[in-house]
């Protein structure tokens, strides 16, 4: 990875939360959120584009000369606000898995092919790893490249992949005869078939990837790939914990008010203490959260006091998935009824953090890495 | 004299560590089944090693106090040196670094919290007695709070407040009082007024442990020591001189102390049991107990040590903003409620670990020895405030929940 980032000041990061909430807060409110997620594409373009165009949030934790070189602290601070709305989109598949593994590559043609189209909001990207089995795995794949030439074909089936249908460019692992490795490929490509899944969170589509002799393009050497998904995935954590937080916050609040307002026997349900410890455990869990995801955030950007990257991002991948799904759970429990019904965004959360928490294998898998991150 | 830079300051302060004390020896790699088998948090010491121990620490307060850093934030006319939160985080950082006695006998209760509640409500005669002897070292003081019927409900003490003359006698049973063996103070909040709400009916005392009718009895804990007392008051007379703030005025003086006690605990280590279940010892633990195989003992492995880790972290980012005068509300009892819940599963981890070799002492290191810490578990969740009264604070006063009507 590049050098350590630009460090980004406190007051500018409230300005940037403040700018983006406040974009959020009409273009990405409750009603946008379900207009978009039930959409033919399943999110707005529109809102892609103006967040490149008006806020440049997809160039702000590239590299200089693709992006503004600020750090995974900032890029944290995007997605903690894009979770609090659970907005849909390709963002999260585009500006922290495709384009951290292009980073992550140290590959510079690839690079400037494709990270100037991610930056200006023009190019949507995706990382293919999962396949039949559901293992989030860095090696043993079933999609297979052949080499003819200077020519690689891949062939094969990725089971799940996000954000797959919207993807311009599909950034593909698999097995060659020299290692694994990563390779693009342009969704448009002949050999290239789509297919979209029904989804547990409709606020974030996934497809399968079948690809029959489809040119590819290496990124990388072969054999490089679990260096790469390793970068990838510490990274993707740290972001994803930074998106779970903002999810939880959204919870915890909603809840809050609903408890300081709805009225059973005669007073506030927040004035029960069976509710208002509920609630103080959902504070808790998410104010620890919020430190594990910070903490992660400044190890990613190698801040001097941090911890090792891959400690951090795995205590908040394994801290903030738990987080996420228990106050989901349990702002539902504190809605009652009204929480349970379709109409309600509670589930819309519900949905999103149990899909978070799986997203990279489940919890036996995200515990057992932070185990080797600590070295048992 | 100017208020010194923070870098000033600490150059100042690690010219005194370097000269009265030693750096502390890095703690080497873990080496399981060597060094002092002992997992406790409570001191539960034999009674010469718990006074050595207080006189210890009484010791290393004076040479601080004497070297102008006993009371950094405190006024100058009590030996203090009027220097800001960040100046003291300095040198408690540094402090760290070397191996000094643990003055937490005087400092946690009666420096961090008795003292900010005389600055606020004592007469300036009380604090130009006491004040400077508590920070030399020479005075510690106890929180004579607790009883019988007031635990959780404070403000339902029924320790009674007389007036005769001049003076006040006092008369009722305090309990859970940690120090009281070792203390010269003591803060004592009473009724003074039965007839009117609880809350206003209260008035607070500062006494002197050695006047007569005060009767220190140790209360033998689970765990098997004596850190808390039983303190009976029988007619014990007080000058009215020594009444902190009104009468019947108390409650809010009682705040005082209490808002000082919840910024002070949950930034404080786990005592003697901070290597035991640090991560490092519990690493080693898992290995030499020949379970890192299981999957089950893995998964609650794993569990503890993300906790415990973003715990951690938790800490630091406070310490840091702290470090910035960005210091911490009642947000900070998350640490507190953490830091107690993950001592107590690092215990039942560690039993997890051992398995029946923790149902008797076989000899073998690092088995038995954890039946100390596990005992001792129990009070995290109860003692400065019960984990119910926490999820209380959390709920009214950060999260601006309603009260239970009343």
């Amino acid at each position: 990875m590049s050098a350590v980032p630009e460090p980004i000041g406190s007051e500018e990061l409230a300005d940037l939360r403040r700018s983006l909430r406040g974009l959020l807060s009409t273009a990405a409110d409750e009603e946008a959120v379900r207009a978009a997620a039930a959409s033919e594409t399943g999110h707005d373009e529109k809102l892609y584009a103006r967040l490149a165009t008006e806020l440049g949030v997809q160039s702000l934790a590239l590299p200089a000369p693709y992006g503004d070189g600020f750090g995974m602290e900032a890029l944290a601070v995007v997605l903690g606000e894009f979770g609090r709305s659970v907005v849909p989109g390709p963002f999260f598949s585009t500006v922290v898995l495709a384009a951290g593994a292009l980073v992550a590559s140290g590959d510079a043609a690839a690079m400037d092919r494709y990270l100037p189209g991610i930056a200006d909001g023009s190019v949507v990207a995706t990382l293919a790893v999962i396949e039949a089995d559901g293992h989030w795995r860095h090696q043993d794949f079933g999609v297979a490249a052949q080499r003819q030439g200077d020519q690689w074909s891949l062939s094969g089936t990725k089971a799940l992949v996000p954000d797959l249908l919207t993807s311009d460019i599909v950034l593909v692992a698999a097995a060659t005869p020299e290692g694994e490795a990563l390779f693009a490929v342009d969704t448009a490509a002949p050999g290239v078939d789509r297919t979209a899944l029904r989804t547990l969170d409709i606020t974030r589509r996934i497809g399968r990837l079948d690809l029959g002799d489809v040119p590819a393009t290496l990124i990388g050497a072969p054999g490089g790939l679990s260096q790469i998904l390793d970068a990838v995935l510490d990274r993707a954590a740290a972001g994803l914990a930074a998106e779970q937080i903002g999810g939880a916050e959204a919870c915890l609040e909603m809840a809050v008010s609903y408890a300081k307002v709805r009225e059973q026997f005669g007073r506030p349900i927040g004035s029960f203490q069976a509710v208002k410890h509920k609630c103080a455990d959902m504070f808790a869990r998410t104010e620890l959260g919020r430190a594990a995801a910070l903490e992660a955030a400044r190890a990613l950007d190698g801040r001097e006091d941090a911890p090792p990257a891959a400690e951090a991002a795995a205590v908040a991948h394994s801290v903030c998935s738990e987080t996420f799904m228990f106050v989901a759970m349990e702002n539902i429990q504190v809605h009652g009824g009204i929480g349970f019904t379709w109409e309600h965004p509670a589930h819309l959360y519900f949905r999103r953090a149990k899909a978070d928490q799986l997203m990279f294998g489940g919890p036996a898998a995200y515990y057992e890495r932070l185990l080797r991150a600590l070295g048992a | 004299m100017s208020t010194p830079s923070l870098a000033d300051f600490a150059e100042e302060a690690r010219a005194f560590l370097s000269e009265h004390a030693t750096p502390r020896r890095a703690e080497g790699a873990v080496v399981w089944g060597e060094g002092p088998d002992r997992v406790t948090y409570f001191g539960d010491e034999p009674k010469e090693v718990d006074r050595a121990n207080v006189q210890a620490a009484r010791d290393w307060q004076r040479t601080r106090y004497e070297n102008g850093l006993g009371w950094i934030t405190g006024p100058k006319q009590y030996g203090g040196r009027e220097l800001s939160i960040a100046h003291e985080l300095v040198y408690d950082g540094l402090e760290a670094e070397y191996d000094v006695p643990d003055t937490g006998v005087i400092s946690l209760i009666g420096l961090g919290m008795i003292a900010p509640t005389m600055l606020a409500h004592a007469r300036p005669e009380i604090n130009d007695r006491y004040l400077p002897a508590m920070f030399r070292g020479d005075a510690i003081a106890c929180q004579l709070f607790s009883e019988p019927n007031a635990g959780s409900d404070l403000a339902n003490v029924q320790t009674r407040a007389t007036r005769d003359g001049d003076s006040w006698l006092l008369n009722g049973q305090k309990v859970w009082t940690s120090a009281a063996h070792h203390a010269q103070l003591g803060m004592v909040v009473s009724r003074t007024n039965p007839d009117v709400p609880k809350h206003k009916g209260i008035t607070t005392f500062l006494i002197d442990m050695s006047w007569e009718g005060v009767d220190v009895r140790p209360l033998r804990q689970m765990s098997g020591g004596a850190e808390f007392n039983e303190v009976y008051l029988d007619n014990v007379r007080v000058p009215d001189e020594h009444r902190m703030g009104e009468v019947d005025g108390g409650w809010r003086v009682t705040m005082t102390t209490l808002m000082n006690e919840r910024a002070s605990v949950g930034g404080e280590g786990a005592g003697p049991a901070t290597r035991p279940t640090s991560r490092a010892y519990l690493l080693e633990m898992l290995k030499a107990t020949g379970r890192d195989t299981d999957g089950g003992v893995r998964r609650d492995f794993a569990r503890l040590l993300a906790d415990q880790t973003a715990t951690d972290y938790l800490t630091h980012q406070m310490m840091r903003r702290a470090r910035t005068g960005d210091l911490p509300g009642p947000e900070a009892s998350v640490g507190k409620l953490m830091f107690g819940q993950n001592l107590t599963r690092a215990a039942h981890l560690a039993a997890e670990m051992t398995g029946p070799r923790m149902l008797a002492d076989t000899g073998d290191w690092g088995a038995f020895s954890w039946n100390e810490l596990l005992l001792g578990t129990p009070a995290f969740r109860i003692l400065g405030g019960t984990e119910e009264i926490m999820k209380n604070i959390l709920g009214e006063r950060v999260l601006g929940l309603p009260k239970e009507p009343a």
